[in-house]
């Protein structure tokens, strides 16, 4: 997982029950994480679930209430930001507007007190690597918001820190420079082999990031996992709804003996426990419209969108509305009666009360659905 | 064009012009009642400019406008002032620069780093223990009082009172301030007429023995002016990111290295601003002056008030030259200063 080639100050980061309260608001519950020399790991949640908390605990800009934060060998939950060898890129990037690029750069460099030359030789390596060696004598304020958003990246890397922190450091840009710098952003990881931690509430951004993406809702870890893990096998129903665009279908229903029932759909499972409320969730791209009868359960379609690279058909069944996504040149006509179908293995189960995933659960196999999905035409 | 809505009434009373797209009529009157209201400001002090040139009886069968037309200006009032009476006028105005100089230092320094710390860290005093304080303060006041206690004693008592009850008590007291609280006492004592105070503080200083010496006005003039600079420099250091102190420690930088490297240099708009003011206050100050200097001390405005009690009547002339020389430095300072005052130092900071 992690490149070795260039590690030489990259520490693992281990995080051990970690707890946060602001007032009565428990903002972080008992969080762990295990982050490998080297590693991308990502943060992942909605506004307010606590991720920026962790990361500001970590940086040490936050005290937390009990827990302990070790940074390779060293226990540094009680020292403060500027013993930690952490450097953290803001939201904002906290650049210091009444300095140059030059000397924002260097700063990092002049507090440690190193000398003239070697730090103008450090800036100007930190400054090609964001390729801003040719205007390091502006100021903040002359600069575009992807400029000095390398400032501030430059400024992270110029001391080669122990760890990477960042703190939705794209969500400022526009959307074209956003995947512009999500693919620099990876090289430079890759290139510089620091662990890096990254918090974001984008699901793409931390898909196409991080090694491994951590779920974080309420202030709970949810789910970590390698992007393919938290997609393809998600542990409970916040990390299947989070995951996805669009997002995993849910349709609310009673397991009753052998039988997932709900309106419009029964199905025979297998592995059924004496649960009572369950959900099924199935990812758009991995159901295809059928003939009706032909399928899982009907369905009546509801609107159908043509995206570009796929149509999106949107149905309803009784009260649930769920998407499929369909080739582009799929058509259909609102209001017609058709099945959905897919792969047994490919639906999932939830316990509606706790949302926690019924691993032995699963659609009895009678159905095998042809895999020529996207042929498919009712 | 017709579709774009016109001004609201607001919009076209209130908003402010841009010169540029001024119709030429519509710039003719603006620059008029421009012209005009800096005639009405500068008027006074061309009047004591040309006051101070002035004889006797040109003052008293005036008025006389214009110099060398109305008028034969004469250099008597700058001559009896600067050659004649030299050391009185020099001393009253180097005592003047000596009080103004260290106040303004001495408050801007510690105002600013008494904002700083209400801007940046969360105090929550306890109730409690503020009344602790002010009883067992108020008990020492009346035990020198009423049984005539040595003051420095009944003062160590009562705070070695004060901190045990506090050790012991505070965590029972559940009520507290805020830095709200704060900021807000330490405005209500600018609040307070100055002539209340005027007597106590005369008083304390007639204790201390430093009637009359630089020192007293200087710390007075300090106490008088620190609620002004605390709350503009609150308001000033609030504004600025937390992420960039954050970012700046991160970095490596100390406390102390954050606010010289960081906080201080973007703050230099407000600083000068704050000097300049405190700076005026201190210059023109009366009645703490008139009260607590007598001879040595006296500042510039009590030789100006002392223009007016001599045997000859009001020497307007020679009141009119000390105006003007007070004048000076602060025009001077303002200049100086205003390179700072200007907006957009933020710009860039964060964002954007």
């Amino acid at each position: 997982m992690a490149d070795k080639e260039m590690t030489t100050t990259a520490k693992g980061l281990v995080v051990r029950n970690l707890n946060k309260s602001f007032g009565n608001v428990h903002v972080v519950k008992d969080l762990n994480l295990d982050v490998a020399p080297g590693e991308f790991l990502v943060l992942l949640g909605p506004s307010g679930c606590g991720k920026t908390t962790a990361l500001r605990m970590i940086a040490g800009l936050e005290q937390s209430d009990s827990g302990s934060i070790i940074l390779g060998d060293a226990d540094v939950t009680m020292t403060p930001p500027k013993y930690r060898d952490v450097a953290m890129v803001f939201q904002s990037y906290a650049l210091y507007p009444h300095k140059t690029v030059r000397e924002n750069i260097g700063f990092p460099l002049k507090m440690q007190g190193v000398k003239k030359d070697a730090m103008e030789k450090a800036v100007q390596d930190a400054a090609s690597q964001v390729h801003m060696e040719t205007l390091l004598e502006r100021y903040p304020r002359q600069l575009s918001g992807g400029q000095r958003q390398r400032v501030a990246l430059a400024r992270a890397i110029i001391r080669r820190p122990a760890v990477f922190l960042m703190d939705e450091p794209l969500s400022n840009l526009d959307a074209r420079l956003r995947s512009f710098m999500r693919a620099e952003l990876k090289h430079m990881q890759h290139e510089l082999g620091v662990t890096t931690l990254y918090v974001t509430h984008d699901q793409i951004e931390a898909m196409t990031l991080a090694h491994r993406v951590a779920i974080i809702n309420e202030g709970v870890l949810q789910q970590l996992g390698t992007p393919h893990e938290v997609y393809n096998n998600p542990e409970n129903l916040f990390v299947a709804s989070f995951m996805g665009s669009p997002p995993m279908n849910f349709i609310e229903g009673q397991t009753k003996g052998t039988r997932f029932q709900a309106p419009g759909v029964d199905l025979p499972i297998t592995g059924a426990n004496d649960n009572t409320n369950t959900t099924l969730g199935f990812r758009p791209e991995d159901a295809i419209v059928v003939a009706k009868g032909k399928g899982l359960f009907d369905a009546e379609v509801y609107a159908a969108e043509m995206t570009g690279d796929q149509t999106l058909v949107t149905i309803r069944v009784k009260t649930a509305t769920l998407v499929i996504k369909m080739p582009k040149d799929f058509e259909t006509n609102i209001g017609k009666t058709i099945g959905v179908s897919f792969e047994s293995g490919q639906g999932y189960f939830f316990n509606t009360d706790d949302g926690e995933r019924l691993r032995t659960c699963a659609i009895a196999a009678k159905t095998s659905p042809k895999k020529t999905k996207r042929k498919a035409k009712p | 064009m017709s579709n774009i809505a016109k001004p609201s009434l607001y919009a076209r009373l209130f908003q402010p012009l841009v010169l540029g797209k001024i119709p030429p009529g519509k710039l003719f009157l603006v620059y008029l009642a421009l012209i005009l209201w800096s005639l009405f400001v500068l008027f006074p002090i061309y009047w004591i400019v040309i006051t101070s040139v002035k004889e006797a009886v040109d003052v008293n069968t005036g008025p006389f406008y214009l110099p060398w037309v109305d008028f034969q200006p004469s250099l008597h009032a700058w001559k009896d002032l600067f050659v004649y009476d030299y050391e009185d006028t020099l001393f009253a105005y180097l005592n003047s620069v000596i009080i103004a100089v260290f106040s303004t230092l001495l408050c801007v320094l510690i105002g600013s780093m008494a904002a700083y710390a209400l801007a940046r860290i969360e105090y929550k005093p306890k109730f409690g223990s503020i009344m602790i304080f002010v009883i067992s303060m108020g008990v020492a006041m009346y035990v020198v009082g009423a049984f005539g206690v040595d003051w420095r004693l009944a003062m160590a008592v009562a705070l070695a009172i004060f901190v045990i009850l506090v050790r012991a008590l505070s965590s029972h007291f559940k009520r507290h301030l805020g830095n709200g609280d704060i900021l807000f006492w330490m405005i209500s004592q600018r609040i307070l007429a100055p002539i209340v105070v005027v007597v106590p503080i005369y008083m304390m200083f007639q204790k201390l023995h430093l009637l009359d010496t630089h020192l007293a006005l200087i710390i007075t003039y300090c106490v008088v002016n620190l609620p002004i600079v605390v709350w503009l420099m609150y308001d000033f250091f609030v504004s600025i990111p937390r992420d960039l102190e954050e970012s700046a420690q991160l970095d490596g930088a100390t406390k102390f290295r954050t606010f010289w490297e960081i906080v201080l240099p973007m703050s230099k708009p407000g600083l000068a601003a704050t000097t300049l003011l405190v700076m005026i206050l201190a210059w023109n100050e009366y009645l703490f002056a008139v009260f607590i200097s007598t001879s040595k001390a006296q500042t510039m405005p009590i030789l100006v008030a002392a223009m007016n009690a001599g045997e000859r009547g009001i020497l307007w002339w020679s009141m009119s030259v000390v105006i003007v020389v007070m004048i000076i430095p602060v025009v001077a300072m303002a200049i100086v200063l205003q390179r700072y005052i200007s907006k957009g130092i933020l710009l860039g900071a964060v964002k954007g």
